[in-house]
Parts: structure tokens; sequence; C-alpha cells
């Protein structure tokens, strides 16, 4: 009874079956898996895919960014400031700060690699239906390398070569990587369109608001129009035209196609529900204001847009003409619930591709020009020339992201329009601000990249 | 875990059964003090047993022993005394005071410490000093009152959470945040909302501050090692009040008052300064000839200045219109105290309501606790201390410039729109900011929070200096989240109205153990062991949905939505084992004094491999007081060395960051997705501090002057840092054991007792401390060079302090041309208009003060009193945000939203010396410079109570104990060094000013009765 020893012991025995292991502080990973562990079957690649397709729609890429920043810095269209944005850009004031889509665009490289590089022999399921969505990997791997090119590289700036890091592998070997050259960049865009095209099967594809077969062709015509590669964008621009799968929209739908989803002219839109969309930080919310005054509607039409078409011309039915500023309010409409879709691939794109590279090879351009505006109620033109074929892009693209490539792969020179519509300085073609700047988090976080000059 | 709790548990109730042995008798007797006085409640107890008993109220026991047995008698306050028990059945026993107990205890963590044993850095706050600063969580009554600590405010907005740094920021990416103790049990006192943009709601707003006891700050190694990983950014202790023997004592405290915005903020444009400056605006841009003729054309064309002028130019004074006056604050609470022989309780509800100053926010608090304690045997007490609060807070969205929030309209909104019609009801006015007091009227956001702690525990005295116990410890926190926007007006008219309701239930649960050993060598060496080990699970699970399309007024729950849009779930958990050893040694009377603890702790944010870590420290202490050469001296009362070394931890990182991992929180097109997002690093461990502290403690003069002096100097390393990454790799950051950072300073504390006499007592105290910090290794990549990270107005660099200030300088207005000004070096000489030509640099400092200052004042005569306390914080900077559209010279403050008056001190004409350059109609990009970067020094007048206690004569024929009545006052004063820093300087650690609740002022009448 007086001895305590024993009681001691009980209590030590105590607190030492209480105690806990490294088992009892295992983590429950409930909304996450494993990125080594959990790829097994074809349709995680597909769900992959699908992820894909939902960061690009995001703001910071097709949601929003690199549509209304290439907007706003051409000639159809300035940013009145309304709520502030875009007026960095429309003036082209930019600096090193801004991210841009840079981080947006490696985002979806980084996933698509995982889609690229996945051992298909490993997975369960139909390896052909792995190899059709590694096809539409590879052809959205092309697409923002291609965005990042465009947008970053320095063909437009009057001075070197370089272009973009083209990134193959998912947490590859080099993590700090070097600027490959425009050439380079060039080559490896082309080299996955390929690749992809042959890989892709159109039996799998069932629908357009996923990346199929032929945007891959499209893609690659798009390409070879911006670099001038002509004889490529004419034979890429014909797959596609020869798959018989496409129509152009005629005159009578034209407005209200954009209103829904699909639609024979569209070849790969992204999708926007009523429970997925950009919302507020989406397209339709920075052309518009609504009645009640909601919507940022910073950016405007240029006053000019309303004479580059006829009055007869059903896609000046795109516009809103009776306010203080002329408005995109056709084009991803819906500003209350912001379910419009975000074409991205239109087959008269295509067309319009494809009449400019055969006006540049000496094939007959105007047959394919026209069918554009014998479709929008529009006069057609008696002469297929390099001006008529950007008129008529413009006129069929605007507010789609197009003007401002156009006008630079044609070095036209550019005006900073301030935030009441007056032109601050008119800057000549070629100039350091055609490129963005590599972001400073990049260039803070990775010694190997080399700065646009003048940032 | 369950199985094993519950195991515990059995074991522990089985000792309470106990074998009783033959040919025993019974002893009684009567136990009193020095005075005579029974003293009921001690402990009577068989040495090396459990047998045992208590003296009841008349300080009579009886208990059954042999002859030959040690009857140890002991009670909280007294020296032990133990007799031998012969042939005699009556033992009466006079306990002595203890002379130890005449010094104060101090609860430092697992154990409680007399003030000469402490060889670490704290700070007791007890419940008077609590008290005196009227908020709803208790965190903001620690500004000034303890050297080294700073709390910031997150917003004026009721229950909101506020950042509290502890000796300088120790992570760069890592929580900064202190850990928080409630009664020995480590708990989660953060931010609970699930909305980034509606006012934040704290967790320690739950607690009801007259509960309180007193609150310990524990800020070097020696002091926080023992809670290991978590110790790092330092520990605060709340001690709840508990029961005491005797009759039972009834409290009623009760403050009521009014509260405005402490200081004014930036004053609106008038309609009438709108004019003059959009008309010289137009004419500088030479679309007229004249501003004569600029201001015809808008009064002319520009439909609200039209009507405005046709109204009589009235003024719209959107500032008055979503104040809330006088915003009121009530508190009131009622506790009941006492015990028996075997038990103790302390019991009490309280209730809280507070307004917002703006429109259509509050907070409101309905509480309860129960710290019920009972002997099972006078070896075995069991104690349950629970507590239980309702709150519920009308948020808005403040965490950004929301066009809704009439923080934002006070300043955004148009003047030339009017806030009312003309019979006084809102209008309901278009564009792109909706009136706010409709949306305060007819729509909401709140936030409800429920908090249930619940800790349990059993102590175990076996005798012979070793104890043992347990504890489980519940804090539950349900949490609810909802808001509505109407059908009629506002951003709900589109979709027929919108609403959202979300949950979250946390529950985390906390299991400790300890063995406990004291013993003496020679009375002269005495020895405390304690072994603890801690097992911890957080829980959280969360829940919620949105919908629009209402067909009718009024409806605002899911189930009426037409258009249900979204529903979400998530669950998320992480868990904390520890393993505890503590040894106190104190040597000839505490004249020596050592502690050492060692700490094994593992964290579920770790890989397996790096899953466990070790944390130690050593402290000591030598009492000089306690020499012979002093002990004799008149002048010296307490003299004391004191240092410490450890090494703690930080945790504090996101979950599962360790693994690679996909994400299924994407969708596309109606179906489930999943993408890449946690870059994941497997050797992820520990961020480590090692943290020196030495002092010097001193009371000379009777105690007329006592303080301490502190140094202490923190090297952060393993940083667990955000490490940038390469965005072609498709991530920003990895997180990353690398970079070290340094926090150093000195900490003084003084408190001089001028005057204290029985009628008449005068007493001042103040502490400062500095803090340099300074980041000193990041990361490289592989050609060496460091990888910065950089902000628009930030950079973290080393050499520098973290997150210091980092931008383009401005040089002024040119007084030629009135155009802003920068320079191209980012120092000096030459100047340009270009901003993007304009090198940025480092501005000096970052957002977080180097030197901070608490005074005080505690007056009394007979029955009145003066209590005030003031604060300063220097040597930090703070950004003014959104000055783009409210403050500079363009188009946004004059045509679209609004600015402030300060702007009329703008460039008119060559020659002119102006702060603002010439304005212009056209809107201006982002730039963000020096210009708006202001020293945040600042001296605030706290608190200031005036009071008087009724004299006992008086109380007696009242059938009182005690009445206090007081006038207070908070945040009465403030004074800001730099004129052109318009908000007020009390900000969040972002360095950014914004357009939340500003702190308040507050009057307040209050009354404390004891009975």
């Amino acid at each position: 009874m007086k001895n305590y020893k024993y009681k001691v012991l009980i209590m030590a025995f105590v607190v030492a079956i209480s105690s806990c292991t490294t088992d009892d502080l295992e983590p429950t990973l409930a909304q996450s898996k494993s990125v080594e562990q959990s790829v097994t079957k074809v349709d995680n690649l597909y769900s992959i895919l699908k992820g894909i397709h939902s960061l690009m729609s995001g703001s910071g890429y097709y949601g929003q960014d690199v549509i209304i920043t290439n907007e706003v810095r051409s000639d159809n269209t300035f940013s009145t400031g309304n709520s502030g944005r875009f007026t960095t850009e429309s003036q082209f004031l930019y600096n090193n700060n801004s991210d841009l889509i840079w981080n947006n665009a490696y985002e979806v490289i980084a996933n698509t690699n995982i889609i690229i590089t996945a051992d298909l022999e490993n997975l369960e399921g139909d390896t052909d239906y792995g190899r059709h969505i590694q096809g539409q990997a590879l052809t959205i791997r092309a697409l923002a390398h291609f965005d990042l090119l465009r947008e970053y590289g320095q063909q437009h700036t009057g001075s070197g070569n370089l272009g973009v890091p083209v990134i193959t592998e998912y947490k590859g070997e080099d993590l700090f990587p070097s600027r490959n050259t425009i050439d380079e960049v060039k080559a490896a865009v082309y080299n996955d369109l390929e690749t992809a095209f042959s890989m892709m099967d159109s039996q799998y594809d069932n629908t357009n608001v996923i990346v199929s077969k032929y945007v891959a062709k499209a893609l690659e015509a798009r390409v070879a129009v911006y670099f001038g590669d002509w004889p490529r964008a004419v034979t890429a621009s014909e797959e596609v035209i020869n798959s018989g799968l496409f129509s152009i929209i005629p005159a009578d739908s034209y407005v209200s196609s954009w209103a829904a989803d699909g639609g024979p002219n569209v070849m790969f839109e992204l999708a926007a529900t009523q429970t997925d969309n950009a919302g507020i930080n989406g397209l339709a919310y920075m052309y518009q204001i609504n009645e009640d005054g909601s919507g940022y509607g910073d950016v405007v039409a240029t006053p000019e847009v309303l004479d580059i078409y006829e009055d007869s011309d059903v896609r000046l039915n795109i516009m809103d003409t009776e306010g203080e500023f002329i408005r995109n309010v056709g084009k991803y409409p819906d500003n209350v619930n912001f379910t419009s879709n975000i074409p991205l691939f239109r087959y008269e794109e295509v067309i319009l591709n494809y009449a400019e590279a055969l006006f540049e090879t000496g094939g007959d351009a105007l047959i394919q020009l026209n069918k554009i505006p014998a479709n929008r109620g529009a006069s057609l033109y008696s002469e297929a020339t390099k001006e008529n074929i950007l008129l008529e892009r413009r006129r069929e693209l605007i507010f789609e992201g197009f003007r401002f490539d156009d006008m630079l792969r044609t070095g036209m020179n550019m005006e900073a329009i301030g935030t009441n519509g007056v032109v601050v300085e008119v800057i000549d073609y070629p100039s350091y601000v055609f490129a963005w700047p590599i972001p400073l988090s990049e260039m803070n976080a990775n010694s190997n990249m080399v700065q646009n000059d003048g940032y | 875990m369950k199985n094993k709790l519950h195991g515990i548990l059995t074991l522990l109730l089985a000792f309470v059964v106990q074998i009783t042995f033959a040919q025993e008798k019974t002893v009684t007797g009567t136990i009193t003090d020095e005075t005579g006085l029974p003293l009921p409640g001690v402990n009577v107890i068989e040495e090396g047993t459990s047998n045992g008993a208590q003296s009841d109220f008349d300080g009579n026991y009886s208990i059954s022993v042999e002859p030959g047995d040690l009857l140890v008698f002991s009670y909280v306050g007294f020296e032990t005394q133990s007799i031998v028990v012969g042939s005699s059945d009556v033992y009466n026993v006079t306990m002595a005071v203890s002379a130890a107990a005449l010094e104060e205890v101090v609860i430092t963590g697992y154990v409680a410490q007399r003030k000469s044993d402490i060889t670490g850095s704290l700070v007791e706050v007890d419940a008077g000093k609590l008290s005196e600063y009227a908020a709803a969580s208790v965190d903001q009554a620690l500004q000034g009152n303890v050297a080294g600590l700073t709390v910031s405010q997150s917003s004026g907005t009721p229950g909101s959470v506020a950042n509290i740094r502890i000796r300088g920021l120790s992570s760069i990416t890592a929580g900064n945040e202190p850990l928080y103790v409630i009664d020995g049990v480590p708990v989660n006192n953060g931010n609970v909302s699930a909305s980034t943009a509606t006012s934040s709601i704290s967790a320690l707003a739950a607690i009801d501050q007259s509960t309180i006891e007193s609150i310990t700050v524990l800020k070097d190694a020696s002091a926080t090692a023992q809670y290991g990983a978590r110790g790092a950014n330092g520990v605060i202790l709340i001690n709840t009040k508990s029961g005491k023997y005797g009759k039972t004592v009834y409290n009623f405290s009760s403050q009521v008052g009014f509260q405005n915005d402490a200081t004014k903020g930036p004053t609106p444009l008038t309609s009438a300064q709108r004019l003059e400056l959009a008309s010289e605006a137009y004419y500088n841009d030479g679309y007229f000839d004249s501003e004569q003729a600029a201001e015809d054309y808008i009064l002319g064309n520009i439909g609200l200045f039209t009507q405005w002028d046709e109204d009589g130019r009235p003024e719209s004074n959107w500032s008055e219109a979503v104040a809330n006056d006088d915003a009121l604050y009530q508190q009131h609470s009622l506790s009941a105290s006492g015990g028996g022989e075997d038990n103790r309780f302390f019991a009490s509800i309280g209730y809280l309501q507070q307004e917002a100053t703006v429109i259509g926010s509050d907070f409101e608090r309905i509480s309860g606790s129960l710290n019920f304690s009972k002997d099972f045997s006078p070896s075995l007490k069991f104690s349950s201390n629970n507590s239980g609060a309702y709150t519920l807070q009308n948020a808005f969205l403040e965490q950004s410039a929301y066009f809704a929030s009439p923080r934002t309209a006070k300043y955004f909104m148009n003047s030339l729109r009017y806030p009312y019609n003309e019979d006084g009801s809102p209008a309901e006015i278009g564009g792109a900011l909706p009136n706010p007091l409709i949306g305060a009227r007819d729509d909401f956001n709140e936030n409800r929070f429920t908090r249930i702690i619940s800790g349990n525990s059993l102590d175990w005295d076996i005798g012979s200096g070793f104890k043992a116990g347990t504890k489980f410890n519940v804090d539950l926190q349900l949490y609810n989240y909802r808001t509505y926007g109407n059908r009629n007006y506002g951003y709900g008219v589109p979709v027929s109205g919108e609403a959202s309701q979300y949950d979250r239930t946390n529950a985390f649960y906390v299991l400790q153990n300890y063995l406990e050993y004291d013993f003496e060598i020679n009375q002269d060496h005495a020895f405390n062991l304690k072994a603890v080990q801690e097992y911890q699970a957080s829980r959280s699970y969360f829940l919620g949905g949105d919908g629009n399309n209402f067909a009718d007024d009024g409806l605002f729950y899911l189930a009426s939505a037409g258009t249900p849009l979204s529903v979400t779930s998530s669950f998320s958990d992480w868990y904390m084992g520890a393993y505890l050893g503590l040894l106190q040694y104190s040597a000839f009377d505490s004249k020596y004094v050592l502690n050492l603890s060692y700490r094994k702790e593992g964290n579920s944010r770790f890989q397996e491999e790096n899953r466990w870590g070790d944390f130690y420290s050593i402290g000591a202490a030598w009492n000089l007081h306690k020499e012979n050469f002093l002990s004799s001296s008149d002048a010296i009362d307490y003299l004391k060395l004191r240092g410490s070394y450890g090494v703690t931890g930080n945790a504090n990182i996101g979950l599962n960051n360790y693994q690679s991992l996909f994400t299924y929180g994407v969708d596309y097109n109606g179906e489930g997705a999943q993408v890449v997002d946690t870059f994941g690093n497997e050797e992820l461990s520990w961020e480590i501090n090692k943290t020196l502290d030495v002092g010097v403690e001193f009371g000379l003069f009777q105690d007329a002057l006592t303080g301490n002096v502190a140094y202490f100097r923190r090297n952060s390393e393993d940083l667990l840092l955000d490490v940038p990454l390469s965005q072609t790799t498709g991530f920003n950051t990895q997180t990353r054991n690398i970079g070290a950072l340094v926090n150093e300073g000195l900490e003084v504390q003084l408190n001089a007792n001028i005057v204290n006499t029985k009628d008449v007592s005068f007493s001042i105290g103040g502490n400062f401390t500095t803090v340099e910090n300074e980041v000193t290794k990041l990361p490289l990549d592989p050609n060496g060079v460091e990888r910065t990270i950089t902000t628009t107005i930030t950079r973290i660099e080393t050499g520098h302090p973290v997150r210091e200030f980092y931008m383009p300088t401005w040089a002024g207005v040119n007084p030629e041309t009135g155009m802003e000004e920068f320079y191209v070096n980012g120092v000096d000489g030459e100047t340009t208009t270009n901003f993007n030509d304009a090198e940025a640099v480092f501005q000096g400092s970052n957002a977080i003060p180097t030197l901070t200052a608490g005074m005080n004042l505690n007056f009394s005569f007979k029955g009145f009193f003066v209590n005030a306390n003031a604060y300063y914080a220097g040597g930090h900077k703070i950004y003014e945000g959104w000055h783009l559209y409210l403050h500079q010279t363009n188009g946004y403050p004059i045509l679209a939203y609004n600015g402030y008056q300060s702007l009329m001190d703008r460039w008119q004409e060559p020659g002119d010396i102006a702060r603002h350059g010439k304005f212009t109609s056209a809107g201006e990009p982002w730039q963000r410079h020096s210009k708006y970067l202001y020293d945040a020094d600042f001296l605030r007048l706290r608190t200031v109570t005036v009071g008087y206690d009724l004299p006992s004569s008086a109380m007696e024929q009242i059938g009182m104990t005690s009445v206090r009545v007081f006038l207070r006052g908070n945040n009465l004063a403030t004074w800001v060094k730099d004129d052109n820093l318009l908000y007020d300087p009390e900000q969040d650690l972002g360095g950014e000013t914004g357009l939340e609740t500003p702190p308040t002022k507050a009057f307040l009448v209050g009354l404390n009765l004891t009975f």
C-alpha cells in the first residue's frame, strides 16, 4: 500500500500506450491525389485534358486577358478606364510587374506534358483513344507555345531572335530553362501539330468544346499565316476544308450564333456554363455595361470601326452604337449569367487564312475571300488584294483578339490611345513594346532568362 | 486514438477505489491559520498513499490512519506541515503562510512557476488591464501592455481578426501568428470566415474576456520550446477564472457606450470642388480656351452636373450617409464562483453587442461558461472547464474596393449622386456603384460562429513527489455564412436575387498525459521532472452552395432558389504528436535556477521520414538578491540575471504541401476535371528558430522601482519558403526549407510606484522594444543568383528587412510643367516623367514597426482612480492603396469616382509649388511610387479610465462587497508623424491602406458589482 512505485509504473505504461506513432500523423487526401500514383487509366488522361480546357478558359488566358490585351492595343478598341482596367495595355505603358499570360500558358503546358509523356502501355483502357487524347494535348501544347511566342517573342521588336522556352516535360531535368529562338519555337509548334494530327482519330471527336483533330490543322494554318509560311498555310487550310466537317455561318444566323453554343462554323470553343465561367472577370463584363450599371465596360471600339462596314453588313449588329461609346455586345454576349462560350477556332478564320495564303502563293484567292462577305450581307470584292483580305479579317474577327497580330505581321504602326479616346502617341513598327516584358517574377526566379530589350 | 483514450480513463478511474487495512483509528482535529481563523479545504494526506481527507468549512477534518503514519497537511499558499500519528486521536494544526507563496506564481506553459524560478522572458497581463480596452476579442487589449508585442487590427469591424507579432517576423511564408493556449490546451484562434471578400471573424472573439483571469505571453525559447514546433512565434496563454473555497461570490459587470472612427480619414471632395477640378482638367487638356468655358460646357452637357446645378448645388455628403454615428457598444456579464469542501466552481454568462462605425455591420455574442472541479479523493482531482458562445456578425464587403460596400461609397461614390430621395428614403441611383444604404437594408452577409470548448482533466497525487494526470480537450467550432443580394436593387437584380450559404465544422481534439516527480536533495536542491505526451487532431469539414432567381422578396434560403448554381464540400485534417520532458532545478531556495526542456514533435504536414523534429531549450537564472552580499541591501529587493537559448520550430504552412498533387477543384463544361496544383517537395520539414535571450530583472527601494531589460536574437533557419520557381514549370512557387532571417532587439520594461500610501497611490510605467529584422539568406538559382521576391511595392532580398518597400522614388511636381517626376536612378539627380524609366529602389523600411512602446499611468486617491495607457509604434512605413482612383490628378476622382480634398493642393500654373500635379480629365495606368508611401509612426492614447470604488461603509448598507463605477475612453487621441498619411495609422500588417472599417474611438460608462 505504501509502495507508490507500481502506480508510477502503471502511469508510465498508460502514457506509453496512449502515445502516438508516425502513422497517427498521416494526413487525409480528400480533394487531391498524388500526381505520381493516380494516373492509371486512359480516362484519367481525359480528366486532365478537361482540366486543361478549364485553365484555358480562365480570365488569365482566353477567358479575358489574351483576347482583351490584343484587342485593346490594336486599332479596334481602347480602354476608357471605366474600372481602371487595361489602360496600361491600351497606352502601351506596361512594365515587367505584370504576369499577363506567361504563367497561365505554362500551367497549361505543364498539364499537357503529363498527358503527352504518359506511357499508354501501362494504362487501363483503349490505347487508341489514349493516343487521340495525347494528340489533343499536343495540339493545345502547340497553341500555348504559339501564344507565348506571339506575345513574348522578339519577332516584331526590331532586334533579337529570342522566342520563349519550349517545355516538353512535366517537372523535367531543367527547371531553369533559357529562351529558345523564334525559329526553334516555331519548329516545335509545327512538329507538335504534325504529330498531333497523326495521332488523333476523328471518330473520337464528338464535341466542339474539346480540341479536335482538325483544330491541329487550323492552328497550323494560323501559325503559318503569322510567319508567312504560305505553302504550309495552303495545305493545312485545305486539310480542314476538305474534311467537309465545317461550314460558314450564314448571314441571318450570324449574330444569333454568338448567343448560342456551337454551330457549324465553330471548330473549337471554350465552354462557359452557368456554374463555371469567368464571371465578372470575363469578356462580356469587360466589353459591356448593363442597363443597371453593372459591367466594367472599359474596352470600347474606336469610332473608325463603324466605317469599315457597309450598312447592310450583319456584323454591324454585333455593336451597340447608341451610347457614349461604341460597344461590342454581340460577341460573348451574356453579361448576366456569363454563359457565352468563347470560340477559339472558327471556320471563317480558316477560309480567310486560306484566301491570304492563296493570294501570297498566286492561287485563286478571290473565291475564298468572297465566301465571307457573301454570307454577311456585304458586297463582294472585285479583287483579292492584301488590303482587302486584311480588311475582311478585321470585319470578321473584330473583338476576338486577331487584329493586333494582323497589324504586326504586316508591319503597321500602332496608336496608343488614352482613356478619352485621344491618340497619345503613335508607335512606329517595329518597337520593343510589341513584345511583352518577361514577368519580373520569372526574371527573379531564373537567371537563365533573358529580358526583352527596353524593359 | 479513441480506443486508447478509453483505456486511459478506465485505468485512472480504477485508482480511485482504494483498499483499506485493519488496525486503523480515526484521527480528527481543527486546522486554523496563524490568526486563529479556521481553514477549509486543507488537504490531509497519509504520506505515500492516496488515503486522505479535507477540512470542512469550520476547519475540521477526520481521517482513518494507523499509529506511526505520517500525516501531511497542505494548502495552497501555506507551508506544508507533517505530523506523525501517535496515541492521540486529536491533532489541531496551525498553518503558517508560506514565504514562497508570497511570491507570485505564474503559469508558464505546462507548469506554473514562482517568479524567481523563471528563466525566460514572459509578461503576465491581468484581468484588470484586459478589461480596459473595449473590443470583442481580448487580443486587442494586449497592445501596449506587453513589450515586444504588436497587434494589428485587420479591420475595425467588430469581431474581425487582429494580427499579432511577437518580437518581429520569424518567417516569410509560414505563419507568424503566435500559438494560443487556453487553460493549458493549444487551440486555433484564427480567422474562420469562408469569404475573402467580406469582414473576417476571429475565433478568439467567441471567448468572453470577462471569464479570463490573466493572459501570459511567452516570448523566449526557454518559455516557448515546450510548445516545440508551434512556439516559434511566441505563445499566448489564456487562463480562465476558477472558483475558490468559501461562500458563493457574485459579480456583475457592465459597460455601455458609443464609438466613432478614431481618426477622421481623408475628406472626400465636395461637388463644388469636383466642378472646379473638372473644369480645370478639361481646360488643361486643351478642350476649352478657359476654365469658365469648360465649366459652362460641363454644367450644360454632363447630365449629373446639369441636374445638380438645377437642384441648387446641394452637397450629397456620402461620408455622413454611410456612417453609423455613435455606434453602440455594450457588454454585460454575471458570474458566480465559490466552492465546497471538495469542489470549486466558476460560472458565468455574458452578452456583448458592438455596432460598427459604418452602416449595416455589427457583432453580437452570447456566452456562458462553467469551470468546475471536484476532488474525488484528496489525492485525485477532477476538473472540467467548459465554455460556449454564439456570435453573429453582420459583415460587409470590405477586403477590397467592392462597389457595394458603404466604406467604398464614402470615397468612390460620385458626389453628384444623392443618397436620399426627397422623402428621405434611400435613392435607387444608377451607375456602377449601387446605393449602399439600400444594400445595408435589404442585403446581408452574415457570419454565425458557435464555439464550444470543453477541457476535462484528472490529476492524481500519487505521493512521494509523484503526480500524474490526463487531460482531454474538445474545441468544436461551427461556422455558418449566409449572403443575400435582393431582387429589386443592386447586383441581385439581373438574376432575380442571389444567395449563398456555407457551413464549416472544425473539431480540434487534444489529449495530454503527464507524469511528474518532485524531489529535493538536502533541502537545498529542488528538482521537478515532468514528462508530457500530447496528441492533437484537427478536422475541418465544409459544405455550401449558392443559387439565384427567387420568386419573391424575403426568401433567401437555397430551397427557394429557382436556379441552384453550385454546391461544394471539402474535408481537411492535420495531426500533431509530441513527447516532452521538462526539468526544473533550483538550488538554495532558487538562488540558482536551471530549466531544461526537450520536445520531440511530429506533424502531418511533412512526409513520413521528415515528420519528427527535435526542439529543446536551456534556461538559467541567478537570483542575486538571495545572495548574502545583497540580502541585507536596503536598495535592492529583487535582482535576477537570466538567460536562455533554445530551438523551436514552425510548421505553419498549407496542408499536403510535400506531395505533388492533382486538384479536382476544376470543372469543365459541367464535368469533373483535374489539374496539377502542388509542385511537391518530399524533403519538406520544420522551419527552425534559434533564440537567445538574456536579461536582468530588478526591484529597487521596496519595489518602488521595478523593471527588466532583455536582449534577444532569433535566428530563423531552413525557412519554410515559397521559393519562386521559373513559371515555365507551370508553377509559381515550391515550398522548401531554405533561407534565413534574423530578428534582434532590446526590450525594456519599467514601473515606478511613486506614491503608495493607504489613501493615495500613484505609479507610472512603460516599456519599449526595438526589433531589427533582416533577411540573411535566400535560395540561389543554378547560376548562383539570388532568387528575390518582388511585388509592385515590396521586395524580399538579403540584407534587408522582410518585404521592405521597394518602388520608384517620387521627385515631386515640376513647378514649371506641373508634371509628377521620378528619380531615374531611384535616389537623386536626374528626373523623368516616364514612370517606366525610373528605377525601383529600397525605401528604407517595411510595414513592421522597429520601435514600439507602451506607457501607463495609475493613480488612486481614496476610492477614486485614474488609469491610462498609451501606445507608440514607429520606424515603419505604410502605403496608400487605391490612390489611382482617389488621390491622383486624373479623371477618376473628378469624373468617375470621387477623391480627397487634399487634391486641391495641385499645380495650376507655372511657378506653383504643389503636392499634386496638373489635373487631366484622362485616366492613368497604375503606377506605384514613393509619393504614396508614408512614415507610419504614431502615438495613441489607447485607454483612459476614471472611476470610483464605493467605501466599504456604504457597501455594507446595500449588501455589497464592492461597487465600482467608471468612465472609460478608448483611442481618445492619436498623433501621426506624417501629415500626408490621411488614413488611420493602425493598419493591417500587409502595409497597404484599404477600405476596411478603421479603429474606433469609444466612450463608455461602466459598473462592477460584487456581492
